[in-house]
């Protein structure tokens, strides 16, 4: 096994835990963190197939991936701050009634 | 043959500090995990010679988006059924799913015959060609990106807005709205 | 060529434009303006078809034909909406528009006060109109518009009244009846576009009487167009429709159900002659068809009671006899007697009319009787239009029928000793039952109910003052040497034998089986048929035969119509319609139903729901496309 299986390996691991913990963690903002962590599995493979084939598009990706992440995580915690503030809970059960 | 050694060492880290974060309980823990992930695939870039986005990574997302989410913690000290359980309904389902995936993507990863040897040295990729190519053909994106970050900004502040206002007046179909 | 002036266009759409306006305004303009459409237009059709004809005959009888546009092109094949004026179809019109416009001033009378008034005459304007496209009609196309076109107008004449469930089933008959002689007449098309390529008549004819066309394909197509004709002029085995058409009002039996629509099979052959000259194995059918249906239909008019059955089945006869001509290639011939018929028809039509205006309904000649006296104008009419029939001479009927009967035995296109002989049989049969008819009514003693007899009343002049005209027509009809007139069109067959002596002895004897005829009516049925029965006491077996008209509806019934109910209820409706397409489509219902029952599940509102079917998605798509790629 060569150092691209690995990275690659441990890219799509993490992107899998990060999805798994999305399904088995309670907690939203917990929820949040683990997309974050998918987010990161994926900029890995990028950066390992920027380096294999000598492309700077795939760093460009990754720099747009960052603005993305900054992006969404600016919108995303004041919605959670006034879901919570809403509904005085984290707990994403309590929610179903949105059927979002 | 160090740099193997380091990425193994940094792969590592970053594995240990996902699977951290399943087992944390406290969300406070749990970004502290998240940024030893993060700072761990800092290095790992750095060590194969992408410099640029080593620094941007360490930048944005640990001085910026997980600070973000740690005074989101700070602030929503909820001590609520999530606190407590940890885990939801689905842990079985999810864990399964965790198996399947992993196996199918092993299962991939070993399909694909072994490809050249990543070069792990600066040599492939240097900041001024990047830089170059970044400004030639991708600026469009850039600014696309750009204005999604400020689009982000506005609908933030927006979305602060109606939470300061709405303290007078508790109005939670406007909020379920903006949610 | 004549010039085109619109002459003909305005013919065919005066009828119309009366059936639109009574249609659309009649009901609330009320009974004058209904009067002055319904009746003012075929007037004025009728006017506009003596105008054409003289515009022909001061062309020298050359055809005037009009376009009045192009229906379709498609490819080569150019199909134009034209009419076609020679001297066959200048005298249909004028028998279709005279005779038309005829009963429709009996019709004033006749129908006053019906709820229906407006409605009734649209109809018959509109059956004008159809009956006039099909005559003048130029390509056999325009002919089959207005073919369908008549049968849609007398379906809906004949359940007039159809809140009585009989008459609109009466109605439903007819019209399904000739849709079987439809499909003939469009196969028969369908033969001779493919063979011709063309439908217009006259280069059809021409086309045929180069005698190019095989004679598989002429008989072929001379046999499918004749059921054509079989369906529209009631003859064996399709004549089942009109005895029971006669549930209409009588004057449409009058116009459609005698005089004009049911000849229109007539009419199609006479046109088509240049086919049948060229198929006589089709027309020695035609001759068998026609004969037979004479002969038969008139050994069930003697059995009949009802007054406008009598008349029915002798108009199924008579037809029979014109079927008999064309089959022995006489077509003026059979075009004659179809001008005479429809004189003597229509006034015997429009006298029974007015018998049954008089007794308030009553139809069942068992009980008239002796209304000689109190209906004087009516028996007159009637008297003169039965002599006619029977072939009386100097009468319309004696010249027409004796020719037919003279070419079924003389022609050299097919006539034979036994056309001839139960022709004669026939002729003897008519005179027969006629006179039956007229004595049972007009003669004899009163068997009327005191009741009905109380109220007999003369018609109104309109009524009777058609029925002068008509009768008068009935007695000069003959005078007129139609077939001469028309021989340059329809050829007069070539005789097998020219003896003046043979055809003076033929005239004589038909004149003695007229007399015959009547003497025998006279007997039987001088005293309310008592003679009669008891001579039919005798045939008790062949008297029950001939009521139930040989039985052909029963027989229909049992061989067609069960086996065909039983396959529409078991295999279309329950079958195909219930368990196929009901079936599926409510299984489709269900299928969608469940799917959509199952799909809201998945929208729970549980986020890690939707996370883990993410993953499960994401499985699947790597695992299809390291499969695939």
């Amino acid at each position: 096994m060569d150092n691209t299986h690995l990275l690659l390996a441990v890219s799509g691991t993490l992107f899998t835990l990060g999805l798994v913990g999305v399904i088995v963690r309670r907690n939203l903002l917990v929820m949040l963190m683990f997309l974050e962590l998918m987010l990161n599995g994926v900029l890995l493979s990028l950066a390992v197939f920027t380096q294999l084939l000598g492309v700077e598009a795939g760093a460009v990706l990754m720099l747009l991936v960052f603005t993305v992440a900054a992006a969404e995580i600016a919108i995303a915690v004041p919605i959670l701050l006034l879901l919570v503030r809403a509904g005085h809970t984290l707990d994403p059960g309590a929610y179903g009634g949105l059927k979002g | 043959m160090i740099e193997t050694v380091f990425l193994m060492i940094f792969s590592f880290g970053a594995l240990v500090g996902a699977v951290a974060m399943f087992f944390l309980r406290h969300p406070m823990r749990v970004a502290l995990a998240l940024i030893g992930t993060m700072l761990s695939l800092a290095a790992i870039y750095a060590e194969l010679g992408l410099h640029v986005i080593a620094v941007f990574q360490v930048l944005i997302y640990v001085g910026a988006v997980m600070v973000f989410m740690i005074y989101a913690i700070m602030l929503l000290d909820v001590r609520d059924r999530s606190f407590t359980e940890r885990f939801s309904p689905l842990l079985v389902a999810g864990l399964a799913g965790l198996l399947l995936l992993l196996g199918v993507l092993v299962d991939g990863l070993l399909r694909t015959e072994p490809v050249a040897a990543a070069a792990v040295n600066g040599d492939a990729f240097r900041v001024g060609a990047f830089a170059i190519v970044f400004m030639d053909e991708f600026w469009v994106y850039f600014a696309l990106a750009a204005v999604l970050l400020l689009v982000a900004e506005i609908a933030a502040s927006a979305v602060i807005d109606v939470r300061r206002r709405g303290g007078d007046a508790a109005d939670p179909g406007k909020e379920n709205g903006r949610g | 060529m004549t010039a085109m002036n619109g002459m003909l266009t305005l013919l065919v759409l005066l009828p119309l434009a009366g059936f639109i306006l009574n249609g659309v305004l009649g009901r609330r303009l009320g009974p004058v303006f209904v009067n002055g459409v319904g009746v003012g237009l075929p007037i004025l059709a009728f006017l506009t078809a003596l105008w054409a004809w003289r515009t022909l005959e001061a062309g020298g009888g050359v055809p005037i034909i009009e376009t009045v546009f192009t229906w379709a092109v498609i490819g080569e094949h150019v199909f134009e909406v034209a009419f076609y004026l020679d001297r066959l179809s200048a005298v249909m019109a004028l028998i279709v528009t005279g005779v038309g416009a005829l009963i429709h001033i009996y019709s004033i009378g006749y129908m006053r006060g019906d709820e229906g008034y407006a409605r009734y005459f649209a109809y018959l304007n509109l059956f004008l109109f159809f009956m006039l496209l099909l005559v003048l009609g130029r390509s056999l196309l325009v002919l089959f518009v207005g073919w369908e076109g008549v049968g849609l107008a007398s379906y809906l004449l004949i359940g007039f009244w159809f809140q009585d469930v009989t008459k609109a089933r009466a109605g439903r008959k007819a019209f399904i009846t000739n849709r079987v002689g439809d499909a003939g007449f469009l196969l028969g098309m369908f033969l001779i576009f493919t063979t011709v390529g063309t439908l217009e008549m006259d280069r059809i004819n021409e086309a045929f009487a180069g005698g190019l066309i095989p004679l598989g394909v002429a008989t072929a197509v001379g046999i499918l167009l004749f059921i054509g004709a079989t369906g529209k002029s009631a003859q064996i085995p399709l004549h089942v429709w009109l005895p029971d058409a006669m549930a209409g009002p009588t004057p449409v039996s009058a116009l459609i159900h005698a005089a004009t629509m049911v000849t229109a099979g007539v009419y199609l052959v006479a046109r088509m002659s240049g086919v049948y000259l060229e198929a006589p194995a089709a027309s020695t059918l035609i001759a068998a068809i026609g004969v037979l249906t004479a002969f038969l239909a008139a050994t069930i008019a003697l059995v009949q009671t009802d007054i406008k059955k009598v008349l029915a089945y002798s108009t199924i006869s008579q037809l029979g006899f014109m079927f008999l001509a064309l089959g022995v290639g006489a077509y003026g011939v059979a075009v004659f007697h179809l001008f005479t018929h429809a004189f003597f028809k229509a006034a015997l039509f429009l006298g029974a009319g007015s018998v049954i205006h008089a007794l308030n309904g009553e139809q069942d000649i068992r009980r008239m009787g002796g209304l000689a006296r109190r209906i004087p104008w009516t028996f007159g009419t009637f008297a003169v239009a039965t002599a006619a029939i029977a072939g009386l001479p100097p009468l319309a009927g004696f010249f027409s029928k004796d020719a037919i009967l003279w070419f079924a035995l003389a022609s050299g296109q097919g006539g034979a000793a036994w056309l001839w002989a139960l022709g004669s049989l026939t002729a003897l049969l008519t005179a027969l039952y006629m006179f039956r008819l007229l004595w049972l009514v007009f003669l004899g003693r009163s068997r009327m109910e005191p009741e009905t007899e109380r109220h007999v009343h003369e018609s109104p002049v309109t009524m009777t003052a058609v029925l002068v005209v008509l009768a008068f027509f009935s007695v000069i009809a003959g005078w007129f040497a139609l077939p001469h007139y028309l021989e340059p069109l329809l050829p007069v067959p070539a005789l097998r034998f020219d003896s003046a002596l043979l055809h003076w002895a033929q005239i004589g004897f038909a004149v003695v089986l007229a007399l015959l005829g009547l003497a025998a009516a006279a007997w039987l049925y001088q005293d309310g048929g008592r003679r009669g029965d008891e001579a039919w006491e005798r045939f008790q077996r062949l008297h029950r035969m001939l009521a139930g008209k040989y039985f052909v509806d029963e027989l229909y019934e049992r061989t067609l119509q069960r086996p065909w109910r039983w396959l529409s209820d078991r295999i279309f409706l329950r079958l195909g319609d219930r368990v196929l397409i009901d079936g599926s489509l409510h299984g489709l219902a269900g299928l969608a139903r469940w799917s959509a029952a199952v799909f809201a599940r998945v929208q729970s509102g549980s986020l890690h729901w939707y996370a883990w079917m993410t993953l499960f998605g994401l499985v699947a798509v790597l695992i299809w496309v390291w499969r695939h790629v």
